[in-house]
């Protein structure tokens, strides 16, 4: 099987991008409808997330994709730091839908992709992606990422333990937090220390699909009309 | 101490009153929203805007609020949105 994907990775990686693609999209709607009606700054930055996420894949797996190479061509650097640079937007989205309380009323700010705290997160992914650049390496990313997401899996098993007994679903997001971080450290074992083995690295994509579909899972079951 | 009730908390407060009342009067919905009155005037306004609610005044110049068919809605979209910020720890 492992022969027949490697053969095909080209089938395989649009597979890949239009499953994440798909994925994201629908969980942005739904966010979306829901914030429109609520302006909730929690739903919007949960809704940035999946939508950095979504065009962090359609740049790396669309724009890079061979079959464009074709008609254009573009920088692969460029593409591999955009991808990174969307990528790390999203776990900061991600993690400070969590976290929003703490440092904004529920009176919101003008705009969730141009505020000044979301500036500071902009900021620190741009200088992520540079000292990446610079060192020629992913590792900080990588380890950004692996620290954001043992920060949100806390945050979410508290949230677990203070409310899990009335919504169950908050043990489930705990899951999901793991799994990220899991994902992440796998990804960072497979980069630094295994070469980019191949196999591997398929493993890493599905596990991130299967992290991607429990979102959805989790959005459609809970925006679900009783 | 009481936590302070968030807009959208407000709101639902108001149209669920009406709910369970179906026909309710201004100051019975004033005290059972909770609210200064002139956060009440300020909140029922922009529900009537809205077309939430309705204001509905009888041949003896008796006023009555009632719910739409948005308000009812609403209130259907708030469990949603309710049940998707406390299950996502939002």
């Amino acid at each position: 099987m492992y022969d027949w994907i490697i053969a095909n990775k080209e089938l395989c990686k649009v597979f890949y991008l239009l499953t994440v693609a798909v994925i994201c999209t629908i969980i942005v709607l739904k966010a979306d409808r829901l914030f429109r009606i609520s302006l909730h700054p929690g739903i919007r930055y949960f809704r940035n997330a999946f939508f950095f996420y979504g065009i962090a894949f359609i740049t790396r797996y669309f724009l890079g994709a061979n079959f464009l190479s074709a008609y254009v061509n573009f920088n692969p650097y460029l593409i591999n730091s955009l991808f990174e640079f969307f990528l790390i937007m999203a776990g900061f989205s991600l993690f400070y839908s969590l976290l929003w309380k703490k440092f904004e009323s529920s009176k919101m700010a003008f705009s969730s992709l141009f505020n000044f705290k979301i500036i500071i997160f902009y900021f620190m992914a741009f200088m992520i992606v540079i000292l990446d650049n610079l060192w020629g390496t992913y590792a900080f990313m990588f380890f950004s990422q692996i620290i954001l997401f043992s920060c949100a899996s806390v945050i979410s098993y508290i949230n677990y333990k203070k409310n899990g007994a009335q919504h169950k679903f908050l043990g489930f997001y705990f899951i999901a937090m793991l799994l990220n971080l899991f994902a992440w450290s796998l990804n960072a074992l497979v980069a630094l220390y295994f070469n980019w083995n191949k196999i591997m690295l398929m493993n890493v994509y599905v596990l991130n699909i299967i992290i991607f579909l429990l979102f959805l899972v989790g959005v459609i079951k809970v925006t679900k009309v009783k | 101490m009481m936590k302070k009730r968030s807009r959208l908390n407000v709101i639902k407060d108001i149209i669920e009153a009406i709910q369970k009342n179906r026909h309710i009067k201004p100051t019975r919905l004033l005290y059972a929203s909770n609210l200064s009155p002139q956060m009440f005037k300020e909140y029922v306004n922009e529900l009537i805007t809205k077309k939430f609610i309705m204001l509905e005044i009888d041949e003896k110049e008796k006023k009555t609020f009632s719910l739409t068919k948005k308000g009812q809605e609403f209130l259907q979209e708030y469990k949603v949105l309710e049940n998707f910020v406390e299950n996502f720890g939002l």
